[in-house]
C-alpha cells in the first residue's frame, strides 16, 4: 500500500491565479501546500500569495496548456500528496484527469466537505448532476478533487517559485487567439444576481430583467437555454451544472422552471426568489420567496415597488 | 395483443419530436394560420431528415416503410398542431413514382427536395364533387398532343403548386372505367387560369377554382401511366390516404384534448380548478373514449393494410369515424376553453375549424355511409 | 481518418427518484444517447465525410447499455459502426475507470486518430472522463472545441478560451471534447434509422481489454439527500402583483438581502 506524504497537499494550477478555494481545501488536509502551476510568470507570482511553495513548468509560449498536463502528473505523483485540487473548470479538470490517469484515482467533484479521519481523506460530494450526496472516505492513493476555483489570493508573504524546465506533449501549437467580442460579466463577485429562464418570451422583453437587476443593483443570469439555444446572453451569463456557480445573497429565479441542472448552479445562494406562472414548477420548491404569477405583471411591480423603473 | 413500437418506430418518433420542436413550434403554426401560408420551411427540413421520402423505392433515395409507421409519423406531426402536416404529398408523390415516367418522377422528386407542394389533386368539379362519375373535364388526344378543357374548383393547395393533377375523360371512349386518364398539368400553361377561394379553415393550403381553357400539352409530357388507367391508378393509394386522414384527425384531436384538459386543470372559478366540476370531467372522460377509440381504428387498419387483409369498408368506417369524433372532441376543448378558446393566443379554435374541414374533406361523412352500408348489406347476404 | 465517437447511454438525473436515504433509484429513468453528445457524431460525421474517413461509435458501461435499441440509437447517427464495452463491473464506475475502459477499447480498435466526445454527459454532467481518457492514452486532450477540419499535419482546432477562441494546429492522434453548442447537430435521419439494424456491432469484453487496476478505494460511508435544501418557500400570489411585490419586498428587507 503506497504510504502518502500525509503532511504535503498539491494544488494545480492551470493558468489562472484564482486559488483561494483550491488552497482552503488543500489545507483542511494537510499542512503543506504546494502548487504546481502552468501559465505565465506572473500567474505563478499571485499564487505564491496564497500557498508554501510553487513549482512553475515555464512560459508555455504557443503550447496549450493541457500539454503540460502529463508533467504534471508525474510531478504529483512523485511527491505522493495527500491529496491533489484543481480547479472544476475544463483547464482544471485536463490537469486533474492526467494526475487521476497517472494515479489511477478517482476525480470527485461536487465536493461539499473534505476531512481527514483514521488517517483516510473523507469527502462528501455531490453525485449524479446533483440529486443526491455521498460521503466516501478514500484509500491507496490521493484524493484527487475537482473544486470551486475561489477567489485570487491576496498579496503578502510569498512563497519560493522554482522554475522547472516545461517538458510538453508536443503535439499543438496555438496559432491565433480572436478576443472575445463580448466581455462576460463577473457573476461570482455579484452580490444580487437576477437569472431569467425560458419563460421569458422573446429578446426584447430582456429590458424588464434588466429594469429588475438595476433596481436590486444586481447583475443579470440566465438558464443554459437562454444562452446557448438561442444565445440572448453571452455564455458566461449561464448559471448551471457545467456553467458558472454563483453564490450571491440573493438570487432572483425570473421564468425559470426549476431544473436540477440550473438550480445546483445557485445551492449555495443565501436567500432564493422565485418568480413563475406554474405553481407546480419544481422552483418553488426550492426557494425561499415565491410568488406564482406572470413575469410581465410581477417582474415590472418588482421594479416599482424596488423603486427602479423598466429599461 | 403487442401494442409495442418497434426500436425503429421509437427512433422515428424521437427523431421528429426533435425536429418538430426546432422547425414547427407553436409559433410558427400560428404565424403560416394568421398570413395563410404553406409549412414550406418545415416541410424542407422534413425532406432533409429523410422523412419525405419514406415509403419511395430505393432507387429514388427511399426506404420501404409500412402504414403503421406511416400514420404514426402523421399523428404525431398532426398532434404538434399543424393540420395536414404530413402523409399526403409523400403518397401522392408515389402515385408518379409508380407510374409516371422518368422524367415525371424526377420533377416530382426534385419539388419535395425543396419542401414544396408537387402537385394538387384536380378531381372535384362544380358538378362533380361526391358523384365522382359525373366529372366532365376532357382531354382530346390528337398529333402527339393532349387539349384539356374544363372546371375543377375547391381544389386544394393549387397555387402553391407546380402542378395539377387532372383527371379527364376522353370524349370518345363510351366506357366510363376506360375514359379517364391522369394527366400532371402544369399551372403556368397557356390557358390555365384560377380562382382563389376565401375559407373559413385550413389556412395553411389555399383553394381555388381552376379553368382549363383548350390547355394544350405534348402527351408523352403530361399522361401519367397508361391511357385508360386513370381511375385505377388513382385508386391504388386511396385507402391509404384515406388512412392517413383519419391519423390527422387523431393527432389534432389529441392537441385540443391536450390543451383543454391542462386548462381545466389549472383554470379557476368559483375557487377551484373548473376540472373539478363534473360537467368538465364528463366532457373529459368522453372525449379520452373518443381519442382511445379512433387510436385503435387507426392503427388497426393500417395493420390490415400491412398484412394485406381486404379491407372491404374498413377504411370507410375509419375515416367516418375520426372525422366525426374528431371534431366532437375539438368541440368539447373549444366549450372548456369558453371565451378565451376563441382569441388569438388559443390554438384550440384553429383545431376546432381545421378538423370541421375533414368531415367533407378526403370524402364526406355521408359517402362514407354510403360505402361502408352497401358492404355490410352485401356481406350479409 | 478514423475516428472514435466516445457517447454515453444514460438517464437524465432529472427522471430519476431519490430516496429519503439518498439513493437513487433508477427504475423510470429512460437510458438515451447523453444529451451533448450529437454534436461529437455530427463533427465526426462532417470530418469523417471531408477525409473520407471512418466513423466508429463506442460506449462502455454496465450491461444494460447493451440492447438493440441503444445500439440502433447511436448507429442512426452516422456511425459506420459500433463497439461496446457492456459490462456490470462498471456499473457505477467513477470517471478514472470508465477513461481507462475507453482508452483501453481505443487501443483495441488500433489505427485511431481522434477520439471526439461530447461537452459532458447528461447524468454526471462534469466534462471530466474525455479529458482523464487523453491520458490513460498518452494523447493530448483539448476540451471546449468549437470546430475542426482537416490540415496539413493533422487537424486545425478552435476552442473557447477565457480570453477568446484559440486556434491550434493539432498534430494527430488526439482527443477533442465539443462544446454543447460547437454545431446543431442534425437530427437522426430516416434512412440512418431504417439502416442501423445492418450495421456492424463490436462488443469487446472488458476482461480481455488491458485496462489498469484502480488504485484508490472508495468506501462509501453514507448517502443523502442534497443539503442545503431546506428552504421555506414563502409563497406569494401574483394575481394582484402590485401587493405580491410589496409583501416580497418588506420580507426580503426583513431577511436583511436587501
Amino acid at each position: 500500500m503506497n504510504a502518502s506524504n500525509a503532511s504535503q497537499s498539491w494544488v494545480v494550477v492551470a493558468d489562472d491565479p484564482a486559488v483561494t478555494g483550491l488552497v482552503e481545501v488543500a489545507r483542511t488536509v494537510a499542512d503543506e501546500v504546494v502548487a504546481v502551476v502552468v501559465g505565465a510568470r506572473p500567474v505563478a507570482d499571485t499564487v505564491a500569495a496564497g500557498v508554501d511553495r510553487v513549482v512553475w513548468l515555464g512560459e508555455p509560449g504557443a503550447v496549450p496548456l493541457e500539454a503540460f498536463a502529463p508533467q504534471v502528473a508525474e510531478l504529483v505523483a512523485a511527491a505522493r500528496p495527500v491529496a491533489v485540487v484543481g480547479a472544476a473548470t475544463p483547464a482544471g479538470r485536463a490537469l486533474l484527469g492526467a494526475v487521476a490517469a497517472r494515479t489511477q484515482a478517482p476525480v470527485l467533484g461536487g465536493v461539499r466537505t473534505v476531512s481527514v479521519a483514521d488517517g483516510r481523506v473523507v469527502v462528501t460530494h455531490a453525485v449524479m448532476g446533483g440529486i443526491a450526496e455521498r460521503t466516501v472516505a478514500l484509500e491507496g492513493g490521493p484524493a484527487v478533487l475537482a473544486v470551486e476555483a475561489g477567489a485570487v489570493p491576496a498579496g503578502g508573504a510569498t512563497a519560493p517559485v522554482a522554475e522547472v524546465a516545461g517538458a510538453p506533449l508536443d503535439a499543438a501549437t496555438v496559432t491565433q487567439v480572436r478576443p472575445k467580442v463580448r466581455a462576460g460579466v463577473d457573476l461570482g463577485a455579484a452580490s444580487v444576481v437576477v437569472g431569467v429562464g425560458r419563460g421569458l418570451k422573446a429578446e426584447a422583453d430582456l429590458g424588464l430583467i434588466r429594469g429588475l437587476a438595476a433596481a436590486v443593483h444586481g447583475e443579470v443570469a440566465c438558464s443554459r437555454p437562454l444562452a446557448e439555444g438561442v444565445e440572448w446572453l453571452p455564455k458566461e451569463s449561464y448559471i448551471g451544472i457545467s456553467g458558472q456557480h454563483v453564490a450571491p445573497d440573493l438570487y432572483v429565479a425570473v421564468a425559470i422552471s426549476g431544473q436540477l441542472q440550473h438550480m445546483v448552479g445557485v445551492r449555495d445562494a443565501k436567500v432564493i426568489v422565485a418568480v413563475n406562472n406554474d405553481k407546480n414548477a419544481p422552483v418553488f420548491g426550492q426557494c425561499d420567496y415565491g410568488v406564482v404569477g406572470d413575469l410581465y405583471q410581477v417582474v415590472p411591480a418588482l421594479t416599482a415597488a424596488l423603486g427602479g423603473s423598466d429599461d | 395483443m403487442d401494442f409495442t413500437l418497434t426500436d425503429e418506430q421509437e427512433l422515428l418518433l424521437s427523431s421528429l419530436d426533435e425536429l418538430l420542436e426546432r422547425e414547427c413550434p407553436e409559433s410558427y403554426i400560428a404565424d403560416l394560420d394568421l398570413h395563410h401560408e404553406s409549412a414550406t420551411s418545415f416541410r424542407k427540413a422534413l425532406h432533409e431528415a429523410g422523412f419525405m421520402s419514406l415509403g419511395f423505392p430505393e432507387e429514388y433515395g427511399g426506404m420501404p416503410c409500412d402504414a403503421v409507421t406511416l400514420v404514426l409519423l402523421a399523428e404525431r406531426v398532426c398532434r404538434q398542431g399543424l393540420n395536414n402536416g404530413f402523409g399526403l404529398e409523400l403518397l401522392q408523390a408515389m402515385d408518379i413514382l409508380e407510374f409516371g415516367s422518368e422524367a415525371q418522377k424526377q420533377e416530382i422528386l426534385g419539388l419535395l427536395a425543396n419542401g414544396r407542394v408537387p402537385f394538387a389533386l384536380g378531381f372535384t368539379e362544380p358538378g362533380a364533387g361526391s358523384d365522382n362519375s359525373a366529372m366532365t373535364t376532357s382531354a382530346v388526344h390528337h398529333d402527339g398532343l393532349v387539349t384539356f378543357n374544363g372546371t375543377n374548383t375547391l381544389i386544394t393547395a393549387a397555387l402553391q403548386s407546380k402542378y395539377l393533377l387532372v383527371m379527364a375523360k376522353n370524349p370518345d371512349t363510351d366506357d366510363p372505367r376506360k375514359a379517364i386518364s391522369m394527366y400532371l398539368v402544369p399551372m403556368d400553361a397557356p390557358g390555365v387560369t384560377t380562382n382563389r377561394l376565401e375559407k373559413i379553415l385550413w389556412y395553411t393550403q389555399d383553394s381555388c377554382e381552376i379553368f382549363l381553357d383548350d390547355v394544350t400539352l405534348p402527351e408523352e409530357e403530361c399522361l401519367v401511366g397508361v391511357k385508360g388507367n386513370g381511375f385505377k391508378q388513382l385508386m391504388r393509394n386511396f385507402e391509404m390516404e384515406r388512412l392517413v386522414i383519419a391519423a390527422t384527425c387523431l393527432g389534432q384531436a389529441q392537441c385540443a384534448f391536450d390543451d383543454a384538459a391542462a386548462y381545466a386543470a389549472q383554470r379557476v372559478q368559483f375557487g377551484q380548478p373548473i376540472g373539478n366540476f363534473q360537467l368538465t370531467q364528463l366532457k373529459l372522460t368522453d372525449m379520452a373514449i373518443k381519442l382511445e377509440n379512433m387510436r385503435n381504428f387507426v392503427y388497426k387498419t393500417a395493420w390490415m393494410l400491412d398484412r394485406g387483409l381486404p379491407l372491404k369498408s374498413q377504411g370507410a368506417l375509419c375515416k367516418r369515424y375520426c372525422a366525426m369524433s374528431g371534431f366532437e372532441v375539438a368541440d368539447d376543448a373549444l366549450q372548456i376553453f369558453g371565451g378565451v378558446g376563441v382569441t388569438v393566443g388559443a390554438r384550440v379554435s384553429r383545431l376546432w375549424r381545421d378538423l370541421r374541414g375533414h368531415r367533407f374533406g378526403g370524402g364526406t361523412d355521408e359517402i362514407m355511409v354510403h360505402i361502408a352500408g352497401r358492404q355490410i348489406v352485401k356481406d350479409h347476404s | 481518418m478514423k475516428i472514435v465517437v466516445a457517447y454515453k447511454w444514460a438517464p437524465n438525473p432529472q427522471d430519476l427518484e431519490v430516496r429519503a436515504d439518498g439513493t437513487v433509484d433508477e427504475a423510470r429513468g429512460k437510458p438515451a444517447v447523453s444529451e451533448y453528445d450529437p454534436v461529437a457524431f455530427e463533427l465526426a460525421r462532417r470530418l469523417a465525410d471531408e477525409t473520407g474517413g471512418e466513423v466508429v461509435g463506442l460506449t462502455v458501461g454496465a450491461a444494460a447499455i447493451d440492447t438493440p435499441l441503444a445500439r440502433k440509437a447511436a448507429l442512426s447517427r452516422g456511425l459506420d459502426r459500433l463497439v461496446l464495452v457492456a459490462d456490470d463491473a462498471l456499473a457505477g464506475a467513477d470517471s478514472t475507470r470508465l477513461a481507462a475502459v475507453l482508452a483501453a477499447a481505443v487501443r483495441a480498435i488500433g489505427g485511431v486518430d481522434l477520439v471526439l466526445a461530447g461537452d459532458s454527459s447528461v447524468d454526471v454532467a462534469e466534462g471530466q472522463v474525455p479529458l482523464t481518457a487523453a491520458a490513460q492514452l498518452g494523447w493530448l486532450g483539448l476540451g471546449r472545441v468549437t470546430a475542426v477540419t482537416p490540415a496539413a499535419e493533422g487537424l486545425s482546432v478552435e476552442r473557447d478560451t477565457p480570453a477568446g477562441v484559440a486556434v491550434l494546429a493539432v498534430r494527430t492522434p488526439v482527443v477533442l471534447a465539443a462544446t454543447a453548442d460547437a454545431v446543431v447537430p442534425r437530427v437522426a435521419g430516416m434512412k440512418d434509422i431504417l439502416a442501423a439494424a445492418k450495421k456492424p456491432v463490436e462488443v469487446l469484453a472488458l476482461a480481455a481489454l488491458d485496462v489498469p487496476a484502480p488504485a484508490v478505494t472508495l468506501a462509501t460511508l453514507g448517502t443523502a439527500k442534497p443539503s442545503g435544501g431546506d428552504r421555506r418557500a414563502v409563497l406569494f400570489d401574483g394575481s394582484d402583483p402590485a401587493s405580491a411585490a410589496s409583501q416580497l419586498v418588506g420580507a426580503l428587507r426583513s431577511a436583511g438581502v436587501l
